[in-house]
């Protein structure tokens, strides 16, 4: 059986070969180390196993599903219309598949405070895994986003990832130096039937850094993908990983956060919100690798009619990472008999100095709080409206002001279109 | 002229039902808990209803209320129109009320924002922020509620005294022209009852009515009511007046169930 399953994945993998990779590379104008690198990811991904769907990681996402069916060269069709800069944005990037990137600067930002450049290898530990290879060999959007040690940034730079043509592969990379402060709202967008993304996004966090990144996916629906985050907090950086799903159909989400250096710290504050056949599967880890550092997460999904929500969360605490502190919390909400909710969270601790905690729930919307509710005079959707309100409202109260007011930009209309199905 | 006689569109009754019955699923069967119930309440009145635990009382006012976990046969009517095949929140916005005797916590959702959700609807309009801030205060001046409670979470870690005072509180701001108050009274101390019993008078008038469920005659001297009813098994066994109240401090219920047996028999 298990074989039957791997050959079907493995022809659902999209064909790449070098003269596909070299004319990718010359179409985005890559330099000769550029292309060699992908060459080199093109022999991993050739080499590299299914994802193991015995393993909790992939048991409730079939791989297959969110691989796009071709890769191609092409870039996407027409020329793309762009969105105006957010009035408090310090910059904004949009990366659409198959161009170049473009980075537009709010007016009298000092010059060298963010800088862009196309790409997004340097620093990146070579992937292994199937959508980590296949991204490295044939991404097909990147920019490498540097703001400057010790600058303030005002305002969030804006990264608009378009999910456009059959596969859209963005790859970025925020590296944020020393004493820096910066915030970087990622939004994926776009896309439409049988569109596939498969993503990358690293965050790099210098010593002592304050870096706020939030990824935000709000595809068409139809639009199936793969997103891998990988953020890396060194000495007494602090890192703040806000994550949003809402949109597309199925979506697998990674997100891997190390506390590289001594008392660095992590957060990731996930909220989903799914329905009609929506599958949200989200992954987080974080991996403690220094002495005293501290991470939390807090995740919610609410999954409506036969939506599914999948959460796997592992706490790691390496060998010398003495007096740590972990804090893991996944809390799901099913507002129909058939949506589904699984939670796994798991710990994995080699030093004994640490404090750690978990939990998950996964519970139906209270009839009877519905019930009160309507009972003084609200029709039914406000009344689930407000009980999911009150749901995520702990959660997005660990959000600063501007990151929650951003996150409930997109939680409100969300939430509106799935009362309207479950009404 | 006997209320039963007057018809339930008529311009002086506030809230009518006819022949209610109330079924909860009970496996795979359905048991019967309110089995025929028949009320009329005229504008100006407040209706009394007392009876033993487990005789149905909080499943007549919930399914009059129109919860869902309830099928109801009979009439409903509400200010001269029929409210039963109404959803709960029409209901409501009609100007029907219901005090919980457990009022339901919704954690996350703080006393104002909810209070502002339900008076627009029940009112059809938004409230403007500084209107609606002074009409809350008011409020919680009269039923003696911190301020401090419209921040916090709705019912959330509100002691029993507490929950029921924002229940009155409710209704002082609804305005409903019908109220069922399921035991707003058990657990008050002596200062709340009287609180409480202040705000339903206060929430009465000339034009809406009340039915007040209760085991206890305290709070029947504060709201004095016109009319009092006994509930026996699903049945309203006796109507009468203020007598009734102490005859049952004194006796118990026993001595009705000669009359809750005839009321099943002629169910039958
Ligand atoms: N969903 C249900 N399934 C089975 N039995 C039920 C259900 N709901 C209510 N009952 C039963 O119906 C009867 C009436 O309950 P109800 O709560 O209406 O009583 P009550 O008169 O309000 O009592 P109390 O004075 O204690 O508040 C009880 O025997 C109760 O166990
Ligand atoms: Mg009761």
């Amino acid at each position: 059986m298990a074989d039957v399953t791997a050959s079907l994945i493995a022809s659902a993998r999209p064909a790449l070969d070098e003269g596909l990779l070299r004319a990718l590379a010359a179409s985005l104008g890559e330099d000769a180390a550029a292309v060699q690198r992908r060459l080199a990811a093109l022999a991993r991904y050739e080499a590299a196993d299914e994802p193991d769907r015995v393993r909790h990681l992939w048991r409730f996402t079939n791989p297959a599903a969110l691989l796009p069916a071709a890769i191609g060269t092409a870039a996407a069709g027409g020329a793309p219309a762009r969105a105006p800069r957010p009035g408090d944005a310090a910059a904004v990037i949009d990366l659409w598949p198959g161009m170049a990137p473009v980075l537009e600067t709010a007016p009298g930002l000092p010059e060298g405070t963010i800088m862009l450049a196309a790409g997004a290898d340097a620093g990146a530990q070579p992937a292994t895994d199937l959508f980590g290879a296949l991204n490295e060999a044939a991404w097909n959007a990147g920019a490498t986003v540097k703001v400057a040690a010790g600058a303030r940034l005002a305002g969030p730079i804006h990264v608009r990832v378009h999910a456009a043509g059959p596969a859209a592969l963005p790859r970025l990379r925020v590296e944020v130096g020393a004493g820096a402060e910066a915030s970087v709202v990622e939004q994926h967008v776009g896309g439409g039937p049988d569109v596939r993304v498969a993503g990358r996004t690293f965050v790099a966090a210098g010593a002592g850094a304050r870096v706020r990144h939030a990824l935000v996916q709000v595809w068409e629906a139809g639009t199936c993908g793969h997103l891998a985050v990988e953020t890396a907090a060194a000495a007494d950086a602090d890192v703040l990983t806000v994550c949003g799903v809402f949109g597309g159909d199925d979506t697998k989400l990674e997100v891997e956060a190390v506390l590289a250096g001594a008392g660095a710290r992590s957060e990731i504050i996930g909220v989903a919100l799914v329905a009609g056949k929506q599958h949200a599967d989200v992954h987080t880890c974080h991996r403690h690798a220094a002495a005293h550092t501290a991470s939390r997460i807090d995740y919610k999904a609410v999954a409506g009619q036969q939506a599914r929500s999948t959460y796997t969360g592992l706490i790691r605490i390496d060998d010398e990472a003495h007096h740590c502190e972990a804090y893991q919390e996944n809390r799901n909400l099913l507002l129909s008999s058939r949506a589904r909710a699984d939670a796994i969270p798991e710990l994995e601790i080699h030093n004994q100095e640490v404090s750690c905690s978990h939990g998950a729930t996964i519970a139906p919307v209270d009839e009877e709080q519905l019930f009160y509710l309507e009972s003084r005079c609200l029709d039914p959707r406000e009344a689930l409206g407000l009980v999911v309100g009150g749901f995520l409202e702990n959660t997005l109260a660990r959000l600063p002001d501007d990151a929650r007011a951003m996150v409930e930009s997109f939680v409100g209309p969300r939430l509106a279109t799935i009362r309207e199905g479950t009404a | 002229m006997s209320d039963q006689m007057l018809s339930p569109d008529h311009p002086s009754v506030v809230f009518a039902c006819r022949n209610l019955r109330v079924f909860v699923k009970d496996g795979d069967n359905e048991k019967l808990i309110v089995r025929g119930v028949d009320l009329t309440v005229r504008r100006g009145e407040k209706h009394a209803l007392m009876g033993p635990n487990g005789s149905g009382k909080s499943t007549l006012a919930a399914a009059l209320m129109g919860h869902p976990s309830y099928r109801v046969e009979g009439d409903i009517w509400l200010e001269g129109e029929r409210v039963d095949t109404l959803e709960p929140h029409e209901r409501a916005r009609r100007g029907l009320f219901l005090s919980f005797q457990y009022p339901v916590a919704v954690p996350g959702v703080t006393v104002a924002n909810f209070l502002r959700a339900s008076l627009a609807a029940r009112r059809g309009a938004e409230i403007p922020v500084r209107a609606f801030r002074q009409e809350l205060n008011e409020a919680f001046a009269t039923m003696s509620i911190d301020p401090s409670f419209i921040t916090r979470y709705l019912n959330d870690g509100f002691s029993g005294g507490e929950k029921k005072k924002l229940e009155i509180l409710q209704m002082l701001l609804l305005k409903p022209s019908f109220s069922l108050l399921d035991e707003t009274d058990s657990g008050l101390d002596i200062d709340a009852l009287k609180i409480v019993s202040e705000g339903i008078n206060l929430a009465s008038g000339p034009q809406n009515g009340l039915l007040l469920v209760t085991h206890y005659q305290r709070i029947l001297n504060h709201v004095q009511p016109d009319v009092v009813h006994v509930f026996m098994n699903g049945h309203l066994v006796r109507t009468g007046g203020m007598e009734l109240v102490s005859a049952l401090e004194e006796r118990g219920y026993d001595w009705l169930a000669d009359e809750a047996a005839v009321a099943e028999g002629s169910r039958a």
